[in-house]
């Protein structure tokens, strides 16, 4: 519905609650021969990952050099699918009206937790001891530093799906009460205690703001821990103080760019035209603005230091991580997470208030991202003794085989294909917070136009 | 804002324009008594300029002391302004509206009093000062235009030239009123800084497209400045705990932190001196510790990697120089009081709504930060220097010396000066801005209660 201003933002939902969760157990339960099409190439091309794993596995894990793409996956799905939730947090921390239709979209995303929990227990064997080598475990805790990743990691996975399940149960109570077949069953054995009591509603809502703000943190000091752990500590000489700052801030870069393609692909493809508009687009890309400017200023930060300190060590590592053996990475990295969505799109009104402009810059930087992760763990597993005290020699790149292509695109889709499961069985949209939304907002007479009234309950 | 109380515009310009118009009888009283001791500290300065540096404590090898660390301390200051002004006025923040300007008043004072440090201060013959500009044509010598302490200059009247511009922009209609409650010279003088407004359409869509543009263009600049005076430190390879990459976005998240804390000081002092309590509310100083809660955990984040950093190199001389900044008298005490004071004891009394409504307790914590945050830059600035060991073969301690202490101190009066003089002439808190509050203010009928609501601003 268009105001007579040309104001769209009523046009988000349906009009009535009724309406909202009638329109989405449509959605659910209506799959096309586009969605079986592409579950079954995702499904397929997963397949060959976990091939391509088995012939990497075959080789042993005494040499970590050609794990370097593995764990480059693994760095990807902690940067995009496990950081998407934060665009669900920060949102609804700072109750933007416009979020209603993208918080589930994004914190459905934690489900990948799970697959990068599995994916992360190879990586364990491949990572040294910290015994006579630099690492964060300064007091030397018993476990350090396997049990205690293992640990960031199970509890990242697990209170994501806490988080998703929390805000997820009174649609499921919908779905419980409407639904029907396995989705009913589902939803039925999951929230069958929730009779939508104002002591339910209370308790729900610390829940979300307690389980968000302690997944945030632990997000943080995850990307900090891990990116550390798995990347910088196993290049000798490698002291980088910004660089875990960097990881996280990259992240959050990431987590608007991939529940912007989300919302993209569930506008175009998922039927959800009537409820994602573009002041979703258009408010996230204000932050991947934002993140993609940081991302900059992070980098060059970093990077300025030790180009002008012009220590020996760091301008090995300078000629290492940029200009030598990771170059080509390196600059699809630059261009792609910060010079062809700023300068690009993100500059220009007109594109960023639009659907597809910010959709483009968003999947420009989920690649970059990508080159980014292999620049950096690749980077990591190929740069010889860990316990040395700084690199001599500019280490070679390391470039993929067969294997690691397809344990590339197969983790990836079978990312993707997670998330497409689970969309048949939890709604991809939060209809109670749609229905919240319907009740806080009116479109008002002012002078000689309308407006849009946000009512602000606390 | 739900504490938001029905004001007409008559009693929003009678109750701001108060101070301006007539004026509190303590200002009468306080103002002469602040010139005086900015009097007395003008001839500190002068008894330094007429003996030399040597009546500071300054000495081998510790030739910076607690004036750059003023300098640092009142460049934090003066990130209030952008933080709470642009980026509120870009994110439509609705209880922005009575902050803004204090934020911006602090930007720009803060910014003199930080510039006369190293400008006047520090170099002991501000005379001399020239021979850093790099121009040589007629002295032979190049400064090199690379360093840091070069871009410092730049960065900084960069800075207040543009804070400057931000607080006339935003002055102008303000103008406009007092240019038509005055008469004889103030009348003539009110009228030329209104520079011919009259509120047309025209007038105002430039003067909140201004605003927009320079809120925008600022916050690069605003980074820029807090990052250039961190690499002042952060290329100095010689100092111990001094060159970290994470220096840049460290220094600038402080440096936010202190400022967000000395706008609600200053806030607080606003509400009692001129009894703003319809414009100043506890809802106010709520949103502002909600916002200090964040930025705090941000620059804790920071700080534990920066401090964890300067141990993850396992390298002597900066294990030596943490345990020094720790353990060592009076070292381990300053370190122990920052640490409380700027983060542990705000950020547990935030978590509490009614200590962050609670006017008189947020000005006192705010107080506290500041405390905490001066104290970080005197342990980053000092101790490093104390340890500067290869390129130096004395050591020794500092103290502070009552020049160096008198001139410090009277940096805070100065400040405080400034700002008093300031009110007397110009409104503390925007009238264009609570007055378009008002009009944009709603209720909405949600079931039986109504709830407060505000017009969406496009």
């Amino acid at each position: 519905m268009h105001t007579p201003s040309g104001n769209s933002h009523q046009g988000t939902v349906p009009s009535t609650p009724q309406e909202v969760v009638r329109h989405g157990l449509e959605r659910m339960t209506s799959a096309g021969p586009l969605f079986r099409g592409t579950v079954i190439v995702l499904g397929a091309l997963f397949a060959l990952g976990i091939v391509g794993f088995i012939i990497r596995a075959s080789q042993g894990f005494d040499d970590r050099l050609p794990w370097g793409y593995y764990a480059a996956v693994f760095g990807y799905f902690l940067t995009t699918a496990q950081s998407a939730p934060m665009v669900a947090i920060a949102l609804r921390a700072v109750k933007a009206g416009w979020r209603r239709p993208v918080a589930r979209v994004a914190e459905m995303w934690t489900v990948v937790g799970v697959l990068n929990l599995l994916w992360f227990l190879p990586i364990m064997a491949l990572v040294p001891t910290i015994e006579g080598r630099r690492s964060l475990w300064v007091t030397r805790p018993i476990g350090a530093p396997h049990a205690w990743d293992l640990l960031v990691v199970l509890f990242l996975a697990v209170c994501g799906l806490g988080l998703l399940y929390t805000s997820a149960l009174p649609d499921l109570a919908a779905v419980r009460e409407k639904g029907s077949g396995f989705r009913q069953r589902f939803a039925r054995t999951l929230s069958s205690f929730w009779r939508g009591t104002r002591l339910q509603w209370n308790v729900l809502y610390g829940g979300i703001a307690l389980l968000g703000t302690f997944y945030a943190m632990l997000l943080v000091f995850g990307h900090a821990l891990l990116s550390t752990d798995v990347a910088m500590s196993m290049v000798p000489g490698w002291k980088d103080a910004i660089f875990p700052a960097f990881h996280a801030l990259s992240g959050l870069q990431s987590a608007v760019a991939v529940v912007i393609v989300t919302l993209f692909v569930l506008r175009t493809w998922g039927g959800y035209k009537e409820q994602i508009h573009v002041d979703q687009f258009w408010g996230l890309s204000k932050l991947l603005l934002a993140f993609s400017l940081l991302w900059f200023y992070f980098w060059f930060s970093g990077f300025i230091t030790f180009w002008y300190g012009r220590a020996p060590t760091e301008q090995v590592l300078l000629r290492y991580l940029y200009f030598e053996s990771y170059r080509l990475p390196f600059l699809m990295a630059f261009f792609l997470n910060f010079v062809a969505p700023i300068f690009l799109v993100l500059l220009w009104n007109p594109f960023r208030k639009s659907i597809l402009g910010p959709t483009l810059a968003a999947a420009f930087i989920l690649v970059g991202t990508l080159f980014d992760r292999i620049r950096i763990y690749v980077a990591a597993f190929s740069a010889g003794d860990p316990f040395a005290d700084a690199l001599e020699h500019v280490p070679a790149a390391h470039l993929p085989g067969v294997p690691d292509i397809l344990i590339v695109v197969g983790g990836l889709a079978g990312a993707v294909l997670m998330y497409m499961l689970a969309v048949r069985l939890i709604p991809v949209m939060a209809w109670w917070e749609l229905k919240e939304g319907l009740l806080l907002r009116r479109v008002r007479p002012f002078l000689r136009r309308h407006m849009t009234v946000v009512a602000k309950p606390d | 804002m739900q504490e938001r109380v029905e004001l007409s515009h008559r009693q929003i310009n009678q109750e701001l324009l108060a101070a301006n118009l007539k004026g509190p009888r303590w200002w009468w009283l306080l103002v002469p008594a602040l010139v005086l001791v900015v009097m007395g500290a003008a001839s500190a300065a002068g008894y330094m300029y007429n003996r030399g540096l040597g009546v500071t404590g300054l000495n081998r090898p510790i030739f910076w002391g607690i004036f750059i660390v003023n300098f640092v301390f009142w460049i934090g200051i003066s990130h209030a302004g952008v933080m709470l002004s642009a980026i509120l006025r870009l994110s439509h923040a609705e209880w922005r509206r009575p902050a803004t300007r204090a934020a911006e008043l602090l930007t720009v004072f803060s910014l003199m009093t930080a510039a006369m440090f190293p400008g006047i201060i520090h170099p002991g013959r501000p005379w001399r000062i020239y021979w850093t500009f790099p121009f040589d044509f007629s002295r032979g010598i190049w400064p090199d235009v690379r360093s840091a302490l070069i871009w410092d200059p730049s960065a900084i009247f960069t800075y207040l030239t543009g804070s400057t511009l931000f607080v006339i922009i935003a002055l102008i209609p303000d103008m406009a009123v007092l240019r038509d409650r005055t008469t004889g010279v103030k009348h003539v003088i009110y009228r030329f800084l209104s520079l011919g407004w009259r509120g047309t359409p025209r007038q105002w869509k430039l003067q909140i497209v201004a605003g927009i543009l320079l809120s925008a263009l600022l916050l690069p600049v605003f980074v820029s400045v807090h990052s250039i005076v961190s690499w002042d430190f952060g290329m100095a390879v010689s100092v111990e705990g001094w060159h970290a990459t994470i220096f840049a976005p460290y220094f600038v998240i402080g440096a936010v932190l202190s400022g967000v804390a000395a706008v609600v000081t200053m806030m607080a002092l606003m509400r009692w001196a001129f009894h703003w309590e319809h414009y100043i509310r506890p809802e106010h100083f709520d949103a502002l510790g909600r916002l200090l809660i964040a930025i705090a955990l941000g620059w804790f984040f920071f700080f534990s990697l920066e401090f964890m950093f300067g141990l993850y190199s396992l390298e002597g001389p900066e294990v030596s120089l943490r345990q020094m900044q720790m353990f060592q008298m009076p070292w381990g005490a300053l370190f122990i009081t920052f640490i409380t004071t700027a983060f542990f004891i705000p950020i547990t009394l935030w978590q509490f709504k009614r200590v962050r409504r609670n006017i008189l307790l947020m000005f006192l914590i705010s107080i506290l930060v500041n405390i905490g945050m001066w104290l970080e830059r005197f342990l980053i600035v000092v101790p490093g220097l104390m340890r500067k060991q290869p390129l130096t073969f004395v050591w020794g301690g500092y103290t502070p010396s009552p020049v160096e202490i008198t001139l410090v101190v009277a940096s805070f009066i100065f400040v405080a000066l400034m700002v008093l003089l300031f009110a007397k002439v110009f409104p503390l808190i925007p009238l264009f801005d609570i007055k378009e509050g008002q009009v944009l203010k709603d209720e909405v009928q949600v079931g039986r209660v109504r709830v407060p609501a505000v017009m969406r601003e496009e």
